[in-house]
């Protein structure tokens, strides 16, 4: 009575498994299906573009140009241009553009070209790395000593102007290298009164006693990661808007490490195009001409007018530009209109009033790398014009070149001006042939090797191998679908490496439990027997074994970066998806097939 | 310790031993010896490959970029004819202007397929990062094993780790093929693997002490390798079959990576059987060291 209660239960998985067993299969094959369908290299055009034709006679214009189209979309305004060939898709943008009022509404992209109910089911294709799809890959350093060299700057002047105005004699303000500044003040109550002027004016400078007569002035480090932080922030924020300027839709742009920036433009076929606007550092400043010698002014350069002597402190600077715009004033003379922001608008404002019919200069600041590496800064005068009106929020600037060069200032500085010089620390090209290429033999390896793999386990071990193969294949469906659902998850070419050495491995849980199985039949116990203990005496082995394997997994992709992190994660989650299909999917199977096979003979 | 008493498979797991410590010896004297022939990743420097018509030579274009650029440039040939990938060991203003139109004079055709700038300070950074995984991954990996074995098996497990990374890196240095991070991806999943074998045949060698506490330990480790045989056979098979499809069919961009797992799947597979079992043994591996602790007979 007792065995035959033990045997009814024996091998037995109840309704419920079955029905999640197989319903995360079909959802998993459908979020997979769409990649095999892949992508079509598209061109956007947004609602605010203009477009000045419809679908109809942009079809028969594009027909004429020679340009395959599979089909033109048009939703809410928006419209989408989907191509047959991908490498027609820089003719197509430059010929769109011609048809619009606003350039830059016009954005390359990638459609999904999965049939439609699929698609509205939510699922997409799963992203493809640049190693794969092609594109351009640039590290960007941001460079936060200059940065911390202006609140130096601020906090001597400050400092300096506080002695003149309280009278204090025999005082001298010093900045010193390595970025802290000395005080010295042989009087004691002079020292006092410093110290309470820099706490309540300056709270993020700690001041120390250097020496007898002297204090030490330094930025606070939690102060310094603050303004590392925010100025990493800003460069974020200024990359992102100016490769909105860039018309991609499909850019990454993210911090790495401390004072990093990573940015990933998919299918740009230009790189020298996106470097000269990534990597450009320019800013304008207005200043106040003053008389040559005067206390307080600096010297800029300028190669119309020779040496000008300006105040020390700009009167503006870039970061209150909002908006700017290149046009051909009265005289035909290129020119870049400037919109100011409030703030911006109320000090050129009061400026001016208090100055009108006096010379004011704009200058502008680039930031380059010599060849040793080294930061520097090269300001300009680019014109000097005296003020004839009070300004507000909208004023014209002139001296700026040719209208192509007015177009490119107004560019730089409508994406926000640098307070930080950026370098491009790295920069990687992948032609888009390439991509397709490494797509290409990607894919035969994995196909290669799933074929030898199901080949070989069908032969070994024949009707047992055959539960070991569907395991295998709906492994790789998981796995798959697991990739496209995964927000973030990119697949580059190691980590289609990964997925093969996923399908060699995947076997190794099968292999485990079914030698177990072996073993088992050999001490004489019946198949459904063999089958329970096969399965239980190898679990704790198989967790072992793969547990290693995850750790340097999850090791490769917290330390790795781009391609390696690709690798680490199809590895891990091959683990994962094996482990589910290979102890679950296969028990199940087995149940279900053999679950009820009392013989003892049997060979497997 | 008698040596006729001894069945074969002690005998060949003795002398393999003896080979996989000659292999971590000279490993190391290689590696010291030859030193590694590092990649763009690491170095920094500029790296273009290049498809243009397939007449040009390797001479023409090295004269036509020695006048462009005063450091000198490696022209190598890449597979087919016609790609060349060139290499400029230092970034500088010359080394990354427009290469379509440094080659132009030669030909009008010129495809960049890919190129890649690494500054000096990113490739010293990755060096750096590429290292630390190197020793998170062990030192995880360790903590793991002397939780879940009694360390002799450990150690034993961790001797044919250090051996198969050892070898690999003793490959890519006597070959002088050029370790970048794609190597190093592979060399961290050897890690992975080369466990992989390790803990099965411990994870044998375990239960066999529980289960047999009166048998000799060499006899506990050979019966242990027995069992285990056709597993690790069947799974090494079929995972060197996919490497070497990838091998194969990868390319380029992957064959470094795929000869780099397939030696170290290879040599963690003999490893695990030599190395792997026999130092636990040296180490005096006893029954007593897996035995359940003795359940109190009064509730």
């Amino acid at each position: 009575m007792r065995k035959q209660n033990k045997a009814t239960l024996l091998n037995h998985y109840s309704v419920w498994k079955y029905v999640l067993l197989v319903v995360t299969i079909i959802i998993m094959l459908l979020s997979a299906l769409p990649t095999f369908y892949g992508e079509d290299a598209a061109i956007q055009v947004s609602k605010e573009a203009g477009l000045k034709l419809d679908p109809l006679m942009l079809h028969q214009r594009l027909i004429s140009a020679g340009i395959e189209v599979k089909r033109i979309d048009q939703t809410m305004g928006k419209t989408l241009v989907v191509l047959t060939d991908s490498s027609q898709q820089a003719q197509l943008k430059s010929l769109l553009v011609e048809q619009v009022k606003t350039p830059s509404e016009v954005t390359l992209t990638l459609a999904p070209s999965a049939p439609n109910w699929l698609l509205s089911l939510g699922f997409s294709p799963i992203k493809l790395g640049l190693d794969l799809r092609g594109g351009v890959q640039f590290l960007l350093d941001v460079e936060i000593d200059p940065v911390y060299q202006l609140h130096n700057n601020t906090f001597v002047e400050a400092t300096r102007q506080f002695v003149r105005d309280e009278s204090l004699v025999g005082i001298t303000v010093q900045p010193q290298a390595g970025g802290s500044v000395q005080i010295s003040a042989s009087d004691s109550r002079q020292r006092q009164k410093l110290r309470q002027f820099i706490a309540a004016q300056y709270p993020h400078w700690q001041v120390t006693n250097s020496g007898l007569n002297a204090l030490g002035v330094n930025l606070s480090d939690s102060e310094k990661v603050n303004i590392r932080d925010l100025t990493v922030k800003q460069n974020l924020q200024i990359m992102r808007s100016r490769i909105e300027q860039l018309g991609i839709t499909e850019a990454l742009v993210q911090r790495q490490g401390e004072q990093r920036i990573r940015i990933e433009l998919p299918g740009v076929q230009d790189p020298a195009a996106a470097k000269s606007v990534i990597g450009a550092t320019a800013s304008l400043a207005f200043y106040q001409v003053m008389q040559p010698g005067a206390l307080n002014s600096k010297v800029l350069d300028s190669e119309k007018d020779g040496p000008v002597s300006v105040s020390r402190r700009a009167v503006l600077g870039g970061e209150h530009i909002v908006d700017a715009r290149a046009q051909l004033g009265e005289m035909g003379l290129a020119e870049v209109v400037i919109h100011l922001d409030r703030k911006g608008g109320k000090i050129m404002s009061g400026f001016s009033r208090d100055n009108i019919g006096k010379p004011m200069a704009t200058s502008y600041s680039e930031y380059s790398r010599d060849d040793k590496g080294k930061i520097s800064q090269s300001t300009e005068v680019i014109s000097v014009a005296t003020i004839r009106s009070q300004l507000g929020d909208r004023f014209s600037i002139t001296g700026v070149g040719d209208y192509a060069s007015a177009q490119q200032l107004a560019l730089l500085l409508r994406a926000g001006s640098m307070t930080a010089p950026v370098t491009i620390a790295e920069e990687r090209t992948i032609g888009p042939s390439l991509g397709e290429e490494n797509i290409a033999n990607g894919f035969s390896a994995l196909a290669l090797g799933v074929a030898f793999t199901l080949l070989f386990m069908g032969l070994w071990y024949r009707r047992l191998g055959w539960i070991a193969n569907v395991a295998l294949i709906s492994n790789m469906v998981v796995l798959f679908g697991l990739l496209a659902l995964i927000p973030g998850a990119v697949l580059t070419l190691p980590g289609i490496a990964g997925l093969v050495l996923t399908v060699g491995m995947a076997v190794d849980t099968n292999v485990l439990i079914f030698e177990r199985i072996k073993d088992k039949i050999k001490e004489g116990r019946s198949f459904a027997h063999a089958i329970e203990r096969g399965f239980d005496s190898a679990l704790s082995t198989i967790v072992d074994a793969n547990f290693t394997t995850m750790i340097t997994a999850i090791v490769l992709y917290s330390i790795g970066n781009g391609p390696i992190q690709g690798f680490a994660l199809t590895l891990g989650l091959g683990l994962l998806t094996s482990m589910f299909t290979g102890i679950f999917a296969s028990r199940a199977l087995v149940n279900w097939v053999y679950g009820r096979d009392f013989r003892r003979d049997v060979r497997v | 310790m008698n040596v006729i008493k001894m069945s074969k498979l002690t005998k060949a797991r003795y002398l393999s031993s003896v080979l996989s410590l000659m292999i971590i010896i000279s490993s190391i004297g290689i590696i010291f010896s030859n030193g590694f022939n590092w990649g763009l990743d690491f170095t920094g420097g500029v790296v273009t490959e290049v498809r243009l018509d397939s007449h040009i030579k390797a001479t023409e274009l090295s004269e036509l970029l020695a006048q462009h650029s005063e450091q000198e440039v490696s022209v190598i040939s890449a597979g087919e004819s016609g790609r060349w990938v060139l290499r400029y060991s230092q970034v500088d203003a010359k080394s990354s202007t427009d290469i379509v139109s440094v080659l132009a004079p030669l030909s009008g055709n010129v495809e960049v397929l890919n190129s890649s700038i690494v500054g000096p300070q990113i490739g010293q950074e990755l060096a750096e990062q590429g290292g630390l995984a190197l020793l998170v991954a062990m030192l995880c990996v360790l903590g793991y094993l002397s939780f879940r074995f009694e360390w002799r098996l450990a150690s034993g497990a961790l001797l044919a780790l250090f051996h198969d990374v050892v070898f690999v890196l003793a490959f890519f240095s006597l070959m002088q093929m050029e370790f970048n991070l794609t190597i190093l991806a592979a060399v961290l999943a050897i890690l992975g693997y080369s466990l992989n074998d390790s803990i099965v045949i411990a994870d044998r060698i375990r239960e066999l002490l529980i289960a047999k506490p009166k048998m000799a330990v060499d006899e506990v480790c050979s019966a242990a390798v027995k069992a285990t045989f056709s597993r690790t056979m069947v799974t090494s098979g079929t995972t060197l079959i996919t490497v070497a499809a990838l091998w194969g069919m990868g390319g380029v961009p992957l064959e470094g990576f795929s000869i780099a797992m397939f030696l170290g799947i290879m040599i963690g597979t003999i490893s695990s059987i030599s190395v792997g079992t026999c130092l636990p043994e040296l180490l005096k591996v006893k029954a007593e060291h897996y035995q359940l602790a003795p359940i109190s007979q009064t509730p």
